[in-house]
């Protein structure tokens, strides 16, 4: 999709900054392709093309860093632009932590950009007759033995798109990602005794074949119509299940936490963790960056640093920090990548559970399927986020639940998990399954 | 004055690309350009040591069929790939012609930046985040970690549309954000502060410091006593500001006419009907002076207006675009907003508050409740539409008993369903404050917003806690 002269033009900036004063350079150009066709109630509403791309510009100059990015790529644009980024550099601070990453730590093998087999072949001869029979035919609205009297809206979006990345820097780093994408999203609003209830679901594969929207539609509608008549339990300390679509809501923190920003600046709450036994010995989270044909995976990070497999927390321990180039520095520490890539949560303490033989092995509790609003204190890993889903006993779903919250701390959380499931959507980028824990506080 | 030549187009340039957008037989096109500066300088450690900006220009074009929309935009103004975008935009349509009016230019219009941001090095703005910096750790030794960001742009932007009308426009939009870590006896604990506002660099005075400082370091005793409360449904007094998240979440959204359009949101029905006690009165304006939410004109080329949602406690307008106004039959209410020329406008809040009460004054709300909890500082919230429930996240505030305040809390979240909390205000003191800070809307895409409100006593919300 980047052109030569798409190329060319990331190797002009290049040579151009460090022509103008620049010690070192890193170019990232940014493209994109995406068509999107939506439908409201089974007919198409509103349909999109959009093309994008962006070059950005790492300078470093005179022990000096600052970043830019302009879509404004025509030659005499992009010249006036490295001269205007060179000249806001000069008016900053010296830092002496910044740096490119050394040559040895940057992936050498990303070269076509489809190593990882995320290209679907038949991407450019879709056409936008194909998107809107796709959109349709997703559409259950009205359709008899799929809809339902009670629907009163459904909002469907079909998506496809490309994305093509090409990182250069001035030590001779030369990597490519490309990537497709096949997206399909529905909302379903039902309406019940005069209220009103909404379910989502949707689906994804960088492959078209792989994209399975036919199954959005009747899990959306069971989602909304599974909610009618929900209303608080009562207060109190119950088992809590997270479904695996939603359970990276009490992931994510943990690896903002592992990060070498949040550590430098002491808003973590897993300071001085490394090598320490934070978690119980069942958790065991490992970053896979490098699944061929499954989304999201890459083979280098955004300094060009090549990513690995490996244990980010091992029976408990952590193994791993994300520490970028200039995080190093100020840390004092060894570089590892800036992110991980596919973190997957190991399943534990069998293999195969899903969320019904975990709430089988839970009995009671509450299954929550979805959340609202919500936030972490990253400082302390305090944590308080509404919820909405089941109560369950006996392993089964007794009644829907809703406008409850759950409040307590991350640490004492994941000291509290009960099982780790087996059933992770191969579709997030975060391979999360259904998660377990006891002693949680829900407030209704 | 206007922006075409900015843009490379003639008029008659202008009207060729309307004219193919609607050869496929749509009823409305508009075309949005855009051209955006947006710059950034970063202390972190002491120091302003990183930095940039970001170059972001092109043009949206749009093509409406009745309520079906065809999108599409182009990163060149070159009028070959304007007409491409048209084309693709136009696929919506399936046939019909469109005759062309003549130009009708609206007069230029600017905010008043007494000098614009560009005409200003960035570097000049150093000293304004380093006095931030020695500021707050004059005001309070426990502060180990500051990161402060000056964040600005200015954007210039030309709409034409299938009615002729051409309308330019140039916005400003100025933020500091502050995060701050405090230690103490081996305890963290973190603040952040912000405001912004759209006014040029003059903004950026000593006044300013002294504000975001105090901000930064108010309520840190506190917050290292605060603990957790016990969590149930009580009684909650809002103070006047940034609690008005609560009817940005709470009922704002449920407001916006495309979710009312389209039969999802909970008041989709309630038009003209009571929805919360006579006398309240819920604003949503996009005139406020220098305010974040305000706009001279939306994103479809429509004046701003102080539009009023409730009135005297009855429903009496939703947050309109012109595709929703015109499915209602009423005139756009200057809602129709988007992030950038990447996507086409949706009906978005702006400067969302409710008007002052006659219930006293926010002391009088706490001696009133005997168990309950007081709330001040807010970070983020979200809203189901259909269902109505709504969350907002709770920085920092204390235990009401017995109508004191008693014990500090932080971090909790609080949870209610938006037209029972409405009909549950139980008082509105005379303090209406619209707060400052960098609030950002994320429904689909983001935009500036404000929100503001008396102190109010809402009974029956549920709070999180242990």
């Amino acid at each position: 999709m980047i052109t030569k002269e798409e190329t060319g033009l990331c190797e002009h900036a290049l040579g151009y900054a460090l022509a103008n004063g620049a010690t070192k350079v890193r170019v990232t150009l940014a493209k994109s392709q995406e068509d999107l066709i939506a439908t409201l109630n089974g007919e198409i509403d509103r349909v999109t093309h959009c093309l994008d791309r962006s070059l950005s510009v790492a300078l470093f100059c005179e022990g000096k860093f600052g970043s830019f990015s302009t879509n404004k790529l025509e030659e005499k644009a992009l010249d006036d632009f490295v001269i205007k980024a060179l000249n806001t550099v000069r008016m900053l601070a010296v830092d002496s932590c910044r740096d490119l990453p050394s040559t040895e730590r940057c992936e050498k093998n990303a070269v076509s950009g489809n190593e990882l087999e995320l290209v679907d072949p038949g991407y450019h001869d879709i056409s936008p007759e194909q998107r809107k029979r796709i959109a349709l035919d997703a559409s259950i609205f009205g359709k008899p033995g799929e809809s339902c009297p009670e629907l009163v809206s459904e909002e469907g979006e079909y998506s496809d798109s490309i994305y093509d990345t090409l990182l250069l820097d001035s030590n001779g780093t030369r990597c490519r990602h490309t990537e497709t994408s096949f997206d399909y999203g529905v909302e379903m609003t039902v309406e019940v005794d005069g209220d009103k209830y909404s379910g989502y679901w949707w689906h994804s594969s960088s492959r078209l074949n792989g994209l399975r929207y036919g199954e959005c539609g009747p899990k959306a509608l069971k989602r909304a119509m599974g909610h009618a008549g929900a209303v608080p339990v009562k207060s109190g300390k119950y088992n809590m299940v997270i479904e695996s679509d939603v359970a990276s809501k009490v992931v994510s923190p943990i690896l903002h936490a592992l990060n070498g920003y949040s550590i430098q600046q002491n808003n973590s709450f897993l300071m001085d963790s490394l090598g320490k036994k934070m978690f119980p010995d069942g958790v065991n989270l490992v970053d896979l960056p490098h699944i061929k044909g499954n989304s999201c995976s890459k083979l280098f990070d955004s300094e060009g640093v090549a990513t690995r497999e490996g244990p980010i927390i091992e029976n408990g321990t952590v193994r791993q920090y994300f520490i970028n180039t200039y995080m190093a520095g100020k840390l004092g520490m060894a570089p590892t990548v800036e992110e991980p890539v596919r973190p997957a949560l190991m399943s534990w303490p069998e293999k195969g559970l899903d969320s019904r033989a975990i709430m089988k092995m839970c009995s009671e509790g509450i299954l929550v399927t979805d959340f609202n609003g919500g936030n972490c204190n990253s400082a302390t890993g305090d944590f308080s986020y509404g919820i909405e889903g089941y109560y369950f006993k006996d392993g089964e779903i007794v009644k829907p639940v809703c406008e409850m919250l759950i409040t307590g701390n991350f640490l004492k959380l994941w000291k509290n998990v009960i099982a780790i499931g087996d059933d992770a959507r191969e579709c997030m980028s975060k391979l999360i399954p259904t998660l377990a824990f006891s002693k949680v506080d829900f407030s209704g | 004055m206007n922006n075409s030549d900015k843009f490379g187009l003639t008029v008659n340039q202008l009207q060729s690309l309307v004219a193919e957008g609607l050869k496929g037989g749509g009823d409305w096109c508009d075309l949005y350009f855009e051209d955006t500066t947006y710059t950034d300088l970063l202390l972190r450690d002491g120091e302003v040591n990183a930095g940039g900006f970001n170059i972001d220009y092109g043009c949206g074009i749009r093509v409406l069929a009745g309520e079906r929309t065809g999108y599409a935009y182009s990163e060149t103004t070159d009028y070959p790939s304007l007409l491409s975008a048209a084309r693709a935009a136009a696929g919506i349509a399936s046939s019909g012609r469109f005759t062309a009016v003549a130009c009708n230019a609206k007069p230029y219009q600017s905010y008043s930046m007494q000098k614009d941001w560009r005409s200003v090095s960035s570097g000049s703005f150093v000293p304004f985040l380093e006095k931030i910096d020695k500021g707050i750790r004059a005001r309070d030794s426990r502060a180990i970690k500051v990161v402060a960001m000056l964040s600005y742009s200015v954007s210039d932007i030309m709409m034409y549309n299938s009615l002729g009308e051409l309308t330019c426009d140039c916005r400003p939009l100025g933020s500091i954000s502050i995060s701050v870590i405090f230690s103490q006896g081996g305890q963290l604990e973190k603040s952040t502060a912000s405001r912004s506002f759209r006014k040029g660099p003059e903004m950026l005075d000593d006044a300013l410091v002294e504000e975001l400082v105090g901000l930064a370091v108010k309520g840190i005793d506190e917050r290292f006593a605060a603990r957790r409360p016990k969590g149930g449904k009580m009684s909650v007094v809002m103070a006047a500001g940034a609690s008005g998240i609560l009817l940005h979440e709470a009922m704002g959204h449920a407001f916006e006419a495309d979710f009312n359009r389209k039969g999802q949101s909970v008041f989709a029905d309630r038009m003209g009907k009571r929805i919360c006690p006579e006398g309240i009165n819920i604003i949503d304006d996009g005139t406020v002076p220098f305010n974040r939410g305000s706009i001279r004109y939306d994103d479809e080329g429509v004046p701003a207006q102080k539009t009023y949602m409730v009135t005297d406690g009855v429903l009496t307008s939703y947050l309109h675009d012109r595709i929703s106004a015109s499915w209602y039959g009423v005139a756009p209410t200057g809602n129709g907003r988007r992030e950038s020329f990447r996507y086409n406008p949706i009906p978005r809040m702006r400067a969302t508050y409710m008007e002052s009460g006659t219930d006293g004054t926010l002391d009088d709300l706490v001696a009133s409740v005997k168990k309950g909890v007081f709330v001040d500082q807010f970070a983020n919230g979200q809203v189901k539409i259909g269902e109505g429930d709504f969350t907002f996240y709770v920085q920092s505030g204390f235990l009401i008993e017995n109508g004191k305040l008693t014990m500090p809390v932080k971090d909790i979240n609080i949870i209610g369903n938006g037209p029972q909390a409405l009909s549950d205000i139980a008082a509105v003191a005379g303090d209406l404050r619209i707060d400052n800070g960098t609030w950002t809307c994320g429904k689909e895409q983001s935009v500036a917003v404000s929100c503001g409100i008396p102190s109010v006593l809402i009974n029956n919300l549920t709070v999180g806690g242990e």
